[in-house]
């Protein structure tokens, strides 16, 4: 019965480009994937600074939970163009890049659909819908990759070591932001339209109808997952903990330990910080006075990391120029700057920072260390 | 209020002419190439526009110029890639702007309360467009207690930016100029030491509580000002001072302008100092 989870990639595949989780060099990736990708029946090991992937012997598919990938190297590109220009002495030619309005960068692209995306993970993504397209100026690049994506979500049954979104309300449950939410039971999956779209493309499988029964099963057995997390944080005293202790002491004990690589940044779905930069066309470069050449390139933007020690700079001076002051920055802006900026949870749970970071830095633990103790 | 043009593309600036104001300042008037973007941009005094040189990058640099002048003047002090870059181009040239963004002085003070203006150094180009609108909008036969006080810090007299114009501000403002030094050979018969003494020289006491200020300069002199100012009677929630951050894309997604959960490029660069003073006293954020 759970091959039939192929009849999704059969219906869905020639009109998306399907990004799900894939086995790459040992850890549960996101990619372009085929029905035979989906890393079915194994087992994640999650502890700070460590994750193992293991083959698990039991009939589960989705028993892995979320790798160090998320949504977000799609719809929020490591490296992506803004535009493309032209200078001359008395000229400057601006050309976009073609954005479709199918979704997707290119004319040909097919927007992209989602497979198997989590409950944190729509948290994130509900909270990029208001950081990229959310201001007063557009974001052509997110606006033009997430037109027209479908999710296709996965309620999550085994929470990683490093998993605490139970403690933050974002899961692990998914309750909206879907098209399709899939619950896998013991014997078949359980499929729940989120949209009309949802609806529509339920419509287009052959599928058994589900009953009291299956809902029943579903329950169980996310209460089940429930009672299988092992961390938590105490959200309901966010944000006044961080602060009420931007002068904590434990700031600098942090430091200490933190080695500043910028891992947590680049795995956290909610993380967005960016520099853009212009590359020039080596070859494009014309005229004899050296002040005012002749050129062409494009202005790229790329992720950046609140931990780079320029990311604050400025021509007099640097604005955060300790570590401690870094560290406190992106623990800050995850669990009080980001609710205030847009009024929803800069942290959603997944624990990706935890597992990533090679000094097995915990954030649950940290925030722990900064409460008052009666 | 949806733009009617891309923020997110910069579009062609020419200069028409380029000032030196100081030995590493410099003033560029800028004239819009497209007519639709020329009409349709329309900037506040304390917004900032981003200068770009393509193939070097982009800068935000504060719009100095005032709400109605025909051309749009941005003042840099040449410091780095970016500004540098621009030192170098001449009248005619091409450059690209994005903006305008931020979201300015309240201006509607200007006109209702009792206001003070304080600037330090290059802390002046924002403000700038504030002196201007005044200016044009001078109230005439204005009774001497309702004259507004400017007060501006330069590091020496060869570095006080717009010196000729300072002479037209007198018509309007109460204007009172100190320097931190001053070699015997620039002639300089002025107040000479840090600002917070010049505040002695204007009469807040009664006026105090309703007196609005506009404040712009280096962080710690705009700490240290507005210490000065709360001790004499002005509310936080009367004093208005623009910040300075690193602002890479001016729409609120680069995260390099934040300051604490305020993004300076567009919940600033101007804050009313009640609503982030707790943030002001913490260092490093």
């Amino acid at each position: 019965m759970k091959s039939r989870l192929k009849d999704f990639f059969e219906v869905l595949g020639p009109s998306y480009r399907i990004i799900g989780p894939k086995i790459e060099n040992g850890v549960v990736i996101l990619a372009e994937i085929k029905y035979g990708d989906i890393p079915a029946g194994y087992r994640d090991s999650q502890k700070p600074g460590r994750y193992r992937l293991s083959p698990e012997k039991d009939s589960q598919v989705f028993s892995f939970s979320s790798g160090p990938d998320s949504f977000k190297r799609f719809l929020n590109p490591p490296l992506a163009e803004l535009f493309h220009f032209h200078r001359f002495e008395t000229g400057l030619g601006i050309t976009s890049p073609p954005f479709s309005e199918k979704g997707g960068i290119s004319e040909t692209g097919l927007p992209i659909c989602f497979m198997g995306i989590r409950a944190c993970d729509l948290w994130a993504l509900k909270l990029y819908d208001r950081i990229f397209p959310g201001g007063r100026v557009r974001d052509r690049t997110y606006e033009s990759l997430r037109r027209n994506s479908l999710i296709i979500a996965f309620n999550c049954l085994y929470p990683s070591g490093n998993c605490f979104c139970l403690s933050t309300g974002t899961g692990p449950e998914v309750k909206d932001t879907f098209d399709v939410a899939v619950t896998e039971l013991k014997d078949s999956f359980l499929l729940e339209e989120g949209s009309a779209r949802g609806k529509e493309i339920l419509g287009l499988l052959p599928l058994g109808h589900a009953g009291e029964r299956q809902s029943l099963e579903k329950r169980e057995r996310i209460e089940t997952c429930k009672a299988l997390f092992r961390k938590s944080i105490a959200a309901d005293e966010l944000p006044e903990i961080i602060f009420r202790n931007l002068d904590h002491p434990h700031w600098e004990d942090i430091a200490r330990r933190d080695l500043e690589c910028g891992n947590c940044t680049q795995v956290c779905p909610t993380c967005f910080c960016n520099t853009s930069y212009d590359f020039v066309y080596p070859g494009g470069i014309s005229g004899e006075d050296k002040c005012n050449l002749e050129l062409s390139g494009r202005r790229l933007r790329k992720w950046d990391s609140c931990f780079s020690r320029d990311f604050a700079q400025v021509h007099g001076g640097n604005f955060r120029l300790s570590r401690k002051a870094r560290y406190r920055h992106w623990m800050a802006h995850k669990l009080a700057y980001m609710q205030d900026q847009f009024g929803l949870p800069g942290c959603v749970g997944c624990g990706r920072c935890i597992t990533w970071c090679p000094a097995g830095i915990d954030i649950t633990r940290e925030l722990e260390a900064l409460r008052p103790h009666s | 209020m949806k733009d009617t043009y891309d923020k997110s593309l910069p579009f062609a600036a020419s200069i028409r002419w380029i000032k030196k104001e100081t030995r590493d300042t410099l003033s560029f008037a800028l004239r819009i190439e497209d007519e639709h973007i020329r009409k349709a941009y329309a900037f506040a005094p304390g917004q900032f526009n981003m200068l770009s040189v393509p193939g070097v990058g982009e800068a935000p640099i504060s719009i100095s110029s005032g709400p109605s002048d025909d051309i749009l003047l941005h003042t840099i002090r040449v410091a780095g890639d970016v500004t540098t870059a621009l030192s170098r181009f001449e009248a005619g040239n091409v450059l690209g702007v994005r903006g305008p963004f931020g979201n300015g002085w309240p201006m509607e003070r200007a006109e209702m309360k009792r206001l003070l203006i304080i600037a330090g150094g290059l802390g002046i180009a924002p403000l700038r467009p504030v002196l201007r609108y005044m200016l044009k909008n001078e109230k005439p036969n204005a009774s001497p207690a309702e004259i507004p006080p400017l007060i501006y810090g330069a590091r020496s007299p060869r570095n006080i930016l717009f010196r000729d114009e300072f002479r037209s501000y007198a018509a309007v403002f109460d204007v009172h100029i100190t320097v931190d030094k001053a070699d015997p050979q620039e002639h300089w018969s002025g107040n000479i030491g840090l600002m917070p003494p010049l505040l002695d020289k204007i009469s807040l006491s009664s006026k105090a509580p309703d007196t609005t200020a506009f404040i712009c300069g280096p962080e710690v002199m705009m700490r240290c000002l507005i210490e000065e100012l709360l001790a004499r009677g002005l509310r936080g929630e009367n004093i208005f001072l623009s910040m300075e951050r690193n602002m890479n894309c001016g729409m609120g997604t680069c995260g390099h302008c934040m300051f604490a959960q305020k993004f300076v490029c567009k919940d600033g660069p101007v804050f009313r100092y009640q609503d982030i003073a707790a943030l002001l006293a913490v260092k490093e954020l």
